[in-house]
């Protein structure tokens, strides 16, 4: 089993070294890998309780893990499910059909690289717990605009963070910073009670806010805003 | 935790012409997020479905009676809930998970049981009360100060106050005399010029006194020995008062500033584990020493001079009047564009001295984090690296410093000049009366030093209001620390028990937020010097279990009892003096060994420290250390190896001679010979002792009498290790896999020899 996931690991690097156009080819030939490593494995399970000679243990069912794919529009197609959320039909590991009533879709890097690495997962449930990665889709431009549309809809919601484009006001009262503030999503007033590690600034200057309502906004540049929205977040920075 | 909001009208006739009339209305709670806007909307939950409404606009209906599962979901910035329709996961609402996940979570609970109940056409019983405490408040809708009710937005100030002078109880004639003390000096102050302008008025520029003889039988000269006099006297009399009043303020500050440390560890030390953990160390620090400074330097500084300051500016004022009002207007012209200067100047000042501040700040932190992880940047050889950066941080933070102090240097002589336009004036003007005839020098003189007097006060003023908020800001949080109830706390009248041994958990139920169980409905019954094993997955609720066992935490539902006593009735102290506890991450204090292994109890001889020493089988190590018992461990001290720390700390948990012993995962990190050697160390001391010891590694459980699996927050298997094999369940899936694990270790070793044959 640890072999399984070791091939599968393995495979994350290798697939980031190559350029979009050798994807499909990497993808026919992680297909291939990935049942042979699983075999190997298979192999060796079946040694471990020979040697303990007890008890007949089948680790096969236990253990079981999805082995994740590289999807693209050849093995993969979304579809908006009836409840609003999408589904998905994929040709697994196995070569089998599988199909998704409702999958999750997760950014790997939502601030460096939001159309790359998007790991496409089963939903987390109380029963199950933690869902496993149906695929990764390597980017998403490789998809047709309507899945491409189908995808960003489902982010939109996930990530969803309001750019402020004005400080109205900033009072700051016993150690709580208080703004009214102007954002893609309306207005809204926000309060951070630790300014200095709730206002995170990127390399790139962007900055991130995270208030206590558990709200993520966003300035994508903050030398745009006006002198006196500025000079509100100035201090901080 | 209120789950039945008020629609407005609006709202509520959209959900009226929506619903049947004989619906019940079970729960109303807000949505926010609607489309990527914010929004105000309600969700409105029925006995038969659930309605969101959006400015008087029913947007969906979700009857019960199709759904099965409801769940909610955390996203990036909001949540979501989500309702199994038909077999089909279905977004009902998303909403701000601050403000309203703990909400949801009980709709989510709620919902599902009224689908089932309306599929079993049951009537739907009454809504869930939550008891939880509401975070927002009431009046603004932001959020409370965490562990509190109170809101720091709606806070009137004059509340703070009174909180502070109730702080200042003891203290108060010592912060106020130098008050009084200061105004006497003051009121001396004002006399001085009145004096001098006699002297110079009658007789400085009195040219009709001529010298009569001695001073006997001058008059003349007579009063102007005592005018002489009187100012060195004001003079020497007003520095007396000054030592006096600072030796006063250094002794209130110092004895304020000592109080509320106190104050405020003591607090911190009684709150519990829960409201402590969300606090980062370095906050709690700050809070102690740089909050309670500044709270400190305004009390016993700032304060008084901005009593002195405001009257003395209103006796200059006052005075000014009296002299020459139409001279005095000279004084004023120039102020309001002063008071403009200053207070731009200052804010200016503020915001370059606080961007500065964060710079540095980021420097330090810098460098905390480079040189903590010393080892790391020099084994990946990025030194270099760590250098430009460190570089890039410190030239931003040189160049902000540099263009600070270059302002400051320039600005600030200007400052001073301009302040002084009011007296030119005077100057001009006063000497054209004089030149007139119509005033004279002294009256000049007078004038001119109450002028002088006046801008200083009025400068000082202007900087006030930032002053004050910076006060209140640390008088804030230091408030903040002292108001917050401690979760866990004894009863009236605590028992003192000597406990035996017996622990026996009652349907025990808790959740670290009562929406959200980490352990639920578990019964467990464990006899005195039973050792217990506790498995299970991470996550599963095994360290939950023990911390409330500790009482770290109380449990929600349900009741833990040792000896048949309810450990909320014992009180902490005698509760947790008789616990003995190893953790995986041991903390030992700066300090000697003995010490360290007295920390359980402070007056115990070197025979049981020793005796401790050996049951933990530390002994041996400890004896062979050149300072024996005597060594100093710690950040400066001499460094354990994690195995030798572990044994110390099996020690210091050993030598109060503990009825009940914990033990989490205290062996998972050490090396199997060490192990080895701990394992012995536990098997020799948990006879005669209830011991909880948890587990990855199943086989430092071997000894084990009975063995628990949790499993998802619930008591999934319990038994002997046998038993639990028979039955072929959780356990016998662990130790499967565990073999299974030892089984490739095997392999591995044997490939890695075959190698090292061929190689050969």
């Amino acid at each position: 089993m640890n072999e399984t996931k070791n091939a599968a690991v393995k495979e994350e690097p290798k697939k980031a070294e190559v350029t979009e156009k050798k994807t499909e080819a990497e993808a026919e030939e992680k297909k291939e890998t990935a049942p042979a490593a699983k075999e190997e494995a298979k192999e060796e399970k079946k040694e471990t309780p020979a040697e303990e000679g007890s008890e007949e243990i089948n680790t096969d069912d236990l253990f079981k893990h999805r082995v994740s794919i590289n999807l693209t529009p050849e093995n993969a197609w979304f579809s908006p499910s009836a409840g609003g959320l999408i589904s998905l039909k994929i040709i697994n590991a196995e070569g089998e059909e599988e199909f998704f009533e409702r999958v999750v879709i997760r950014r790997s890097f939502p601030v460096t690289s939001p159309d790359e690495f998007l790991s496409v997962r089963e939903p987390d449930t109380r029963a199950k717990g933690r869902g496993a990665e149906i695929g990764m889709i390597r980017n998403i431009h490789i998809f047709d605009q309507t899945t491409v549309d189908l995808i960003n809809a489902e982010l939109d919601i996930r990530y969803f963070t309001p750019t402020i484009s004005k400080i109205t006001s900033a009072k700051e009262k016993f150690g709580y910073t208080y703004w009214e503030a102007e954002t893609s999503a309306g207005k809204v007033s926000i309060v951070l009670n630790n300014p200095f590690s709730n206002i995170r600034v990127l390399e790139d200057g962007r900055i991130y806010i995270f208030d206590m309502d558990g709200n993520c906004f966003l300035i994508p540049d903050p030398a745009a805003l006006d002198r006196q929205s500025f000079r509100a977040i100035e201090i901080y920075i | 935790m209120k789950l039945f909001y008020d629609m407005p009208a609006g709202d509520r006739a959209a959900y009226d012409a929506a619903a049947s009339p004989d619906e019940v209305l079970m729960y109303c709670v807000p949505f926010n997020v609607w489309q990527e806007r914010f929004v105000s909307g309600w969700t409105a939950v029925t006995d038969r479905a659930i309605y969101c409404i959006l400015d008087g606009r029913v947007l969906s209906t979700t009857e019960l009676e199709r759904c099965t599962v409801f769940s909610t979901e955390v996203l990036y910035g909001n949540c979501a809930f989500y309702g199994v329709v038909d077999g089909t996961t279905t977004l009902i609402c998303q909403f701000l998970s601050g403000r309203n996940l703990p909400r949801y979570s009980v709709l989510v609970q709620a919902c599902e049981d009224l689908a089932k109940k309306r599929r079993e056409s049951r009537a739907p019983g009454d809504p869930v009360v939550n008891e939880e405490h509401e975070r927002f408040c009431p009046k603004c809708g932001r959020p409370f100060i965490p562990g509190t009710n109170i809101c720091p937005f709606c806070r009137n100030s004059k509340e703070v106050y009174k909180k502070l002078w109730g702080l200042t109880r003891g203290l108060r004639w010592m912060l106020f005399f130098p008050l009084f003390v200061s105004v006497i000096s003051l009121a001396i102050q004002f006399i001085l010029p009145a004096i001098q302008r006699v002297a110079v008025n009658d007789y400085l520029t009195n040219e009709s006194i001529h010298p009569l003889g001695s001073f006997a039988e001058d008059p003349h000269k007579r009063a102007f020995l005592l005018i002489f006099l009187a100012i060195i006297t004001i003079d020497l009399v007003q520095r007396v008062l000054g030592v006096i009043q600072s030796r006063l303020s250094a002794v209130a500050g110092n004895k304020f500033t000592l109080m509320m440390r106190t104050l405020l560890y003591e607090k911190i030390s009684t709150l519990s584990i829960s409201s402590i953990s969300h606090k980062s160390t370095g906050d709690l620090m700050g809070r102690i020493t740089g909050d309670v400074n500044a709270v400190q330097a305004f009390m016993t500084g700032q304060l008084p001079s901005l009593f002195t300051q405001a009257a003395s500016f209103v006796l200059a004022l006052v005075f000014l009047l009296i002299i020459n009002p139409l001279m005095s207007m000279f004084v004023f012209v120039p102020i309001p564009f002063v008071v403009w200067l200053v207070k731009n100047f200052w804010s200016t000042m503020q915001n370059r001295n606080r961007k500065n501040w964060v710079l540095g700040y980021h420097v330090n932190l810098f460098l905390q984090d480079i040189l903590n992880g010393i080892r790391v940047v020099k084994s990946y050889g990025n030194e270099e690296r760590e250098i430009a950066t460190f570089h890039r941080r410190t030239d931003r933070h040189a160049a902000q410093t540099e263009s600070n102090a270059l302002l400051f240097d320039t600005f600030f002589p200007l400052l001073g000049f301009v302040t002084r336009i009011g007296s030119y004036l005077i100057l001009f003007y006063g000497n054209y009366l004089l030149f007139k005839g119509t005033m004279n020098y002294g009256d000049l003189h007078q004038f001119n030093s109450y002028a002088n007097i006046i801008y200083g006060p009025l400068i000082w003023i202007t900087g006030i209001p930032r002053q004050i908020s910076a006060f209140l800001t640390s008088l804030g949080k230091v408030l903040e620390i002292l108001e917050e109830q401690p979760e866990v706390a004894d009863i009236g009248l605590p028992i003192d028990i000597d406990i035996e041994g017996d622990v026996r958990f009652e349907n025990v139920t808790f959740g670290y937020d009562s929406y959200n169980p980490v352990l639920e409905g578990i019964n467990l019954d464990v006899k005195k010097g039973e050792m217990i094993g506790v498995v299970g997955h991470s996550g599963s609720g095994k360290t939950t279990l023990i911390n409330l066992l500790m009482r770290l935490y109380d449990v929600t539902e349900g009741a833990i009892m040792i000896d048949d006593v309810n450990i909320k009735d014992i009180s902490q102290n005698a509760l947790r003096s008789q616990i003995g506890v190893v953790l995986q991450e041991t903390h030992l204090f700066s300090g000697s060994i003995r010490d360290n292994i007295k920390y359980a109890k402070p007056h115990a001889s070197d025979e049981e420290v020793i005796e401790a020493a050996k049951m933990a089988n530390a002994h041996d190590f400890i004896v062979n250390l050149p300072d024996g018992y005597n060594t100093m461990i710690g950040e400066k001290g001499y460094s354990l190896s994690g195995g030798e720390r572990q044994r110390v700390a099996i020690a210091r948990a050993l030598i109060h001679n503990p009825k009940i012993l914990i033990l989490d995962e205290a062996t998972a990190a050490l090396d199997t010979e060490t192990e080895k050697l701990i394992q012995d160390a536990i098997n020799k001391l948990s006879k005669n002792r209830t011991t909880f010891a948890i587990a990855h590694r199943l086989s430092t459980l071997r000894n084990a009498d009975r063995l628990i699996v949790l499993d998802k927050g619930h008591l999934a298997e319990c038994g002997t290790h046998q038993e639990l094999l028979d039955q072929k369940g959780f356990y016998w899936r662990l130790v499967m896999a565990q073999r299974q694990d030892s089984g490739m270790l095997d392999k591995a070793d044997k490939i890695l020899a075959a190698k090292k044959t061929a190689t050969a």
